[in-house]
């Protein structure tokens, strides 16, 4: 036998073994699935049919789109003049602050760009004659978007509050960070199991309180105008340790000498948080508050369990819709239209996300 | 330390109390006999003090139901895919912060890409995809959609290229091997990013949701996390309030257990894998 030694490998043939499992999952479990949703997105794909005969889907075209998003007859105009007078007036505002030069002008586009949808997209909707193809689909994107603009703002002051108060390196401040993050590292469904029987008007720990306070205990979890409420209180309760951990982290880089400096003007205490700690923050703020964005987008467990998505769809939201549509009607082509949906959004926010990560480098 | 601040750590301490209430209350619950909560839940303090104490819930727990089962099932998962995401994100992340090969430029930006695709945009076609494969209802379906995730190969990445290059030369000179110094020289000083990751990949299997729950179809497949969601909807008639309660505490010891010793880690892999999805 030959006793050649072994050459060694080149540096190519190193990085391709070495990147090899990776590429290879990536491909298969990203990649793939990837392009294969837009695929499915654009057939009649029934569940059931299509696990019993591989060939009892139908290519549709952008159909499954329209019938999700669209309808017969749908006109545009001032059809919910709140959301729209908003949008025209964060408009103006924006427009104001940006050649006052209050803000920067990508923090302007950003505004613009909100303000400009919100005045566009309500305004569609169908005449008399016409309706939605699918009535649930834009009030569920509505829920969505509601329960993200009642989480983020709550979990980012609270976080934000928290963070300057616990911002010294004592060992008492340490154990009360611990005590406001051990909420994070737990799973959905034990915050959810949790928030149910707190929430339970007959044996929850919210009614034993109020009741003996003297006040009738709410049906939260089943009353229409509190179930949302319901779920945006166990969200924040759950989720408020990741946001208050980057503001420290935030806090960290602020230099002591600015304090030191406001102190001897006087400027402590509040003063000091709304002069030096804010406007230094900045950055952090907006990054907590896109990441916020994006991750309760996706919001699904607490819908799904607490509230079932009611009462009367009222805290139904997207993931849980294509969840349903795919899973309960069997309509995969459907439900994979809004996930590609679901993706286009919270790609959009990603991008914000990588924006701002930059301007830091 | 003045005044103000022991005033601030008092006026902290209420908040911090009040945000551990919940938590405090489930375990509490699960010490407590389900004739009496079926009646009340707050017997003592409002039910924050587990008197009438019994320890019943959890006997009957391992004695009988599934939860023992979903526990391990839970272990088997977490700990596969924190094992598989370290091995493609330790390899990947060294190939691609010191090796030079072609391409190189063109991966790392549709890996980049990959960052922005959210678990909720793939789940069905991943589900499609492991039924065509009769994949659904066993371990793997549940561990490898995760390894796929480039999270950590850019966490390795960064941590990789952050160690000095003349530890590398030196060996090079030598005449040894690339697969070499990854494995005896570069692996070792990683030991900090590794453990982060791994924490961080262990929180999330652990924690995971919607993925099993459309995969594992079979009770014999649930993880933890989805047996409790199954058991809770409609307790009443069946577990007790107290048994699904120690179920909770159960589902939750090893997570809680983790972040209290490894508290820094945890908190440093939150913060990796909340600023970059």
């Amino acid at each position: 036998m030959q006793t050649k030694a072994r050459r060694p490998l080149t540096e190519r043939q190193t990085a391709l073994i070495l990147l090899a499992p990776f590429l290879v999952t990536y491909a298969l479990f990203l990649v793939y699935p990837f392009f294969r949703g837009i695929w499915i997105s654009l057939h009649d794909w029934n569940l059931l049919a299509v696990a019993f005969n591989p060939d009892a889907k139908e290519f549709v075209g952008l159909r499954n789109y329209e019938r999700v998003m669209w309808g017969r007859d749908i006109a545009w105009g001032f059809a919910s003049p709140v959301l729209q007078t908003l949008g025209a007036l964060g408009l103006a505002a924006t427009a104001w602050a940006y050649l006052t030069g209050r803000i920067a002008r990508f923090n302007a586009v950003v505004l613009a760009v909100v303000s400009v949808l919100l005045i566009v997209l309500p305004g569609f909707h169908p005449d008399e004659e016409g309706r939605w193809y699918d009535r649930r689909f834009w009030p569920t994107v509505g829920n969505t978007i509601l329960f993200v603009a009642l989480a983020v703002p709550g979990v980012t002051f609270t976080a934000l509050v928290l963070a300057a108060c616990l911002n010294r390196e004592t060992r008492a401040m340490g154990t009360l960070r611990t005590l406001f993050f051990l909420s994070q590292v737990l799973s959905v469904t034990v915050v959810t199991l949790i928030w149910q029987i707190m929430f339970s008007p007959r044996q929850g720990l919210i009614a034993n309180v109020t009741g003996v306070l003297g006040a009738s205990p709410i049906n939260w979890l089943t009353d229409e105008r509190f179930a949302m409420a319901a779920i945006v209180i166990a969200t924040i309760w759950w989720s408020l340790g990741i946001a208050m951990i980057l503001f420290l982290a935030g806090l960290q880089d602020i230099s002591k000498d600015i304090y030191e400096a406001a102190a001897i003007d006087d400027a402590t205490g509040v003063k000091a948080f709304w002069y030096i700690t804010l406007p230094n923050l900045k950055r952090t703020i907006t990054l907590v508050v896109v990441l916020q964005i994006i991750l309760h987008f996706q919001v699904f467990g607490q819908a799904h369990l607490m509230t079932q998505g009611g009462p009367n769809d009222s805290t139904q939201v997207l993931v849980r819709y294509i969840y349903q549509t795919g899973f309960r009607d069997s309509e995969l082509g459907r439900a994979s239209a809004m996930a590609v949906f679901l993706f286009l959004i919270m790609g959009a926010f990603s991008l914000i996300q990588f924006a701002v990560g930059r301007e830091k480098s | 330390m003045d005044r103000g601040y022991y005033w601030l750590v008092f006026a902290l301490a209420v908040p911090a109390f009040l945000w551990l209430v919940p938590t405090l209350w489930m375990v509490s619950l699960s010490f407590q006999p389900n004739e009496v909560l079926a009646r009340t839940t707050s017997t003592t303090f409002f039910g924050l003090i587990p008197i009438p104490f019994t320890a019943e819930n959890y006997a009957a727990l391992f004695a009988f139901g599934q939860t023992p089962w979903w526990f391990l099932n839970s272990l088997i998962v977490a700990v596969g895919m924190t094992l598989g995401v370290l091995l493609v994100s330790t390899t990947a992340g060294y190939a691609l912060a010191r090796l030079d090969f072609p391409f190189k430029k063109t991966v790392m930006v549709i890996c980049l890409v990959g960052l922005m695709v959210p678990e909720q945009a793939v789940f069905i076609p991943l589900y499609t995809m492991f039924a065509d494969l009769g994949w659904h209802n066993s371990y793997h379906a549940l561990i490898l959609p995760r390894m796929a995730v480039p999270i950590g190969v850019f966490l390795m990445m960064q941590f990789f290229q952050a160690i000095p290059k003349d530890i590398e030369e030196a060996a090079l000179i030598d005449g040894v091997g690339r697969l070499h110094i990854f494995w005896y020289i570069m692996l070792p000083l990683a030991r900090p990013a590794m453990m982060t990751l791994a924490i961080l990949t262990f929180l999330y299997a652990w924690n995971d949701y919607l993925w099993p729950l459309v995969s594992a179809q079979s009770r014999d497949y649930f993880t933890i996390t989805l047996g409790l969601a199954s058991i809770q909807s409609n307790f009443a008639q069946s577990e007790g309030l107290g048994r699904v309660m120690a179920s909770g505490v159960i589902a939750s010891l090893p997570v809680v257990i983790l972040f209290l010793i490894f508290q820094r880690y945890v908190v440093q892999a939150m913060t990796v894998g909340g600023s970059k999805g």
